[in-house]
């Protein structure tokens, strides 16, 4: 790994937006979650841990394309800087790519950290039951699988403004990871149905809502009783989930090596 | 070396191209004389592969510019968007760039100290926080610190006072390697005499000639026959002679744009 790894990872970790809209932003959801809306669940451990997971599930996705905005605008605004270093530095293409993977990965995942030790914690004091995911190994895996996906669609879509030269298009195509986000935050009282599949922000909900709660997943519609519920097939939204990162990757590879960077200035003034 | 082999630049589809045309080829120290708006940034981000090429093609050591990827020691410029790759602080930044061409962090220190701004400051402060002329300072001495066979230097005199200008003047003549140095301004020609000049005016390149011809060249508003190079401006021809104390001394402009001033003044 060259400096740049290090670097990225610190300059990601004190991103001010990126503390505030994955981090504060999603802490205050997480107590109105816990002190709010948790009033009307019975405190059973059964009961908490769904509703646990629900919360995780869904605020897991906005902090994520939270995050997904800041990565993809810090790629943006570096675009002429990522030509130049690939070209005539050590970071080819692929290395960089690499480095920058790796870097936003480990940011991605001290996200997901914060996100699960705070709701561990909040949930603890507000009903008194020290609730785990049931299976952690698989929740890791899914959140890496999560963030590789989280990242892979920030570094397209800010490589689709530069290779079409659209700095104009910027603002509106950079939110765009935050208006799926919330998209797919609607599915607490939408039943989605075979969409789900399509999405991959609900398959991202649907994996971590499994592997945190053991239980099969409802594809929307969350506080319905159980028996007007779609359940998820979530094998089936594990494969939509590699599929679409691996599809967004192979882009991405082939735009970063077609892409001549656009100027700070032009995404300002246009 | 680098080759320019009918180089065509446009920006907009069916806009009328910025570079048209543009052959030469560079391996010493070479100034790129121009006034503003005459294409020499472009230029330069083309030889850089910092923009699209329209058609033409720019070779580096008998490499396609376009096919040249993670190759240390090859290019350098001091564009500064190119130093943007992180929002750090200026220091950190340089010790990244270095650190990514295996390159030594103190040589670009010890320029930027020479030029009167201590390291201590750029550890508070990032690129874009600093003003033009100590962004200037900072991206010309990454540039060189590099180490790299080819350094383009776009404007690196602008925003610098005159004391500045002269200690930058010796970091570039004591530089191993290419250098290609673009500018408007006329006035440094005396310091670099054992370099050579091209000019670039509305998008295409002429000459070379050399430094000592071009202190004693004259300008001639005429198609002269006897000329060292004609250069088109404004659809006229302006013929660079040799001087015999007639003309307007090339010098005695302060900088290029001056030229189009003196096509209005004698029209």
């Amino acid at each position: 790994m060259t400096k740049y790894f290090e670097m990225n990872v610190k300059s990601l970790l004190t991103n001010p937006y990126l503390i505030f809209w994955s981090i504060l932003f999603i802490e205050f959801w997480i107590l109105m979650w816990v002190f709010v809306f948790g009033n009307e669940i019975p405190p059973l451990e059964e009961a908490v841990r769904l509703y646990m997971a629900s919360a995780y599930g869904n605020l897991l996705i906005l902090s994520l394309s939270g995050a997904c905005v800041t990565i993809g605008g810090s790629i943006l605004y570096s675009s002429k800087s990522i030509r130049y270093v690939t070209k005539y530095t050590r970071l080819s293409p692929s290395r960089f790519l690499f480095e920058n993977l790796v870097s936003s990965l480990v940011v991605l995942l001290i996200v997901c950290a914060v996100m699960l030790l705070s709701v561990i914690a909040l949930f603890y004091s507000k009903f008194a039951l020290f609730i785990v995911p049931v299976n952690p190994i698989g929740l890791a895996g899914s959140l890496l699988l999560s963030t590789l996906f989280i990242y892979a669609l920030s570094l397209f879509l800010n490589l689709l403004i530069v290779t079409l030269k659209a700095p104009k298009s910027a603002n509106f195509i950079s939110f765009l990871p935050l208006i799926f986000g919330f998209v797919s935050y609607s599915a607490l009282w939408i039943d989605f149905k075979a969409a789900v599949y399509v999405s991959p922000f609900n398959c991202i909900t649907s994996i971590c809502y499994f592997a945190a709660s053991g239980e099969i997943p409802p594809a929307g519609n969350f506080f319905a009783p159980p028996n007007s519920q779609t359940l998820v097939d979530v094998n089936l939204a594990l494969i939509s989930l590699i599929a679409w990162t691996v599809v967004l990757i192979v882009v991405d590879v082939l735009l970063l090596r077609k892409m001549r960077g656009v100027g700070v200035e032009e995404i300002r003034t246009t | 070396m680098i080759a320019s082999r009918g180089l065509h630049v446009s920006y907009r589809w069916r806009q009328e191209p910025v570079l048209k045309g543009v052959n030469g080829t560079f391996e010493g120290k070479h100034l790129i004389l121009g006034p503003n708006g005459s294409g020499k940034t472009t230029f330069f981000r083309a030889i850089c592969g910092l923009t699209n090429i329209t058609s033409g093609e720019i070779v580096v050591d008998g490499e396609n510019v376009e096919n040249l990827y993670a190759t240390i020691g090859v290019m350098s410029t001091n564009f500064h968007e190119v130093y943007g790759l992180l929002a750090a602080n200026v220091y950190d930044l340089i010790v990244l760039y270095t650190d990514l061409v295996k390159g030594d962090p103190s040589l670009a220190l010890e320029i930027i100290r020479d030029m009167g701004i201590e390291p201590d400051f750029l550890r508070k402060r990032k690129l874009n926080e600093l003003s033009a002329g100590q962004q200037k300072i900072v991206c010309t001495a990454l540039a060189l610190a590099m180490k790299a066979k080819h350094v383009l230097l776009d404007e690196p005199f602008e925003q610098l006072d005159p004391a500045k200008k002269s200690r930058m003047i010796k970091h570039l003549t004591g530089y191993q390697g290419v250098i290609l140095v673009n500018t408007h301004e006329t006035w440094l020609l005396k310091n670099l005499q054992e370099w050579t000049v091209f000019f670039m005016f509305e998008g295409v390149l002429y000459g070379p000639l050399s430094v000592k011809e071009l202190l004693r060249a004259e300008i001639s508003l005429k198609d002269e026959p006897k000329a060292l190079l004609k250069v088109k401006v404004s659809d006229k021809t302006v013929s660079i002679l040799e001087g015999h104390g007639a003309g307007t001394l090339l010098t005695s402009l302060e900088n290029l744009d001056k030229i189009y001033e003196l096509a209005e003044d004698r029209a």
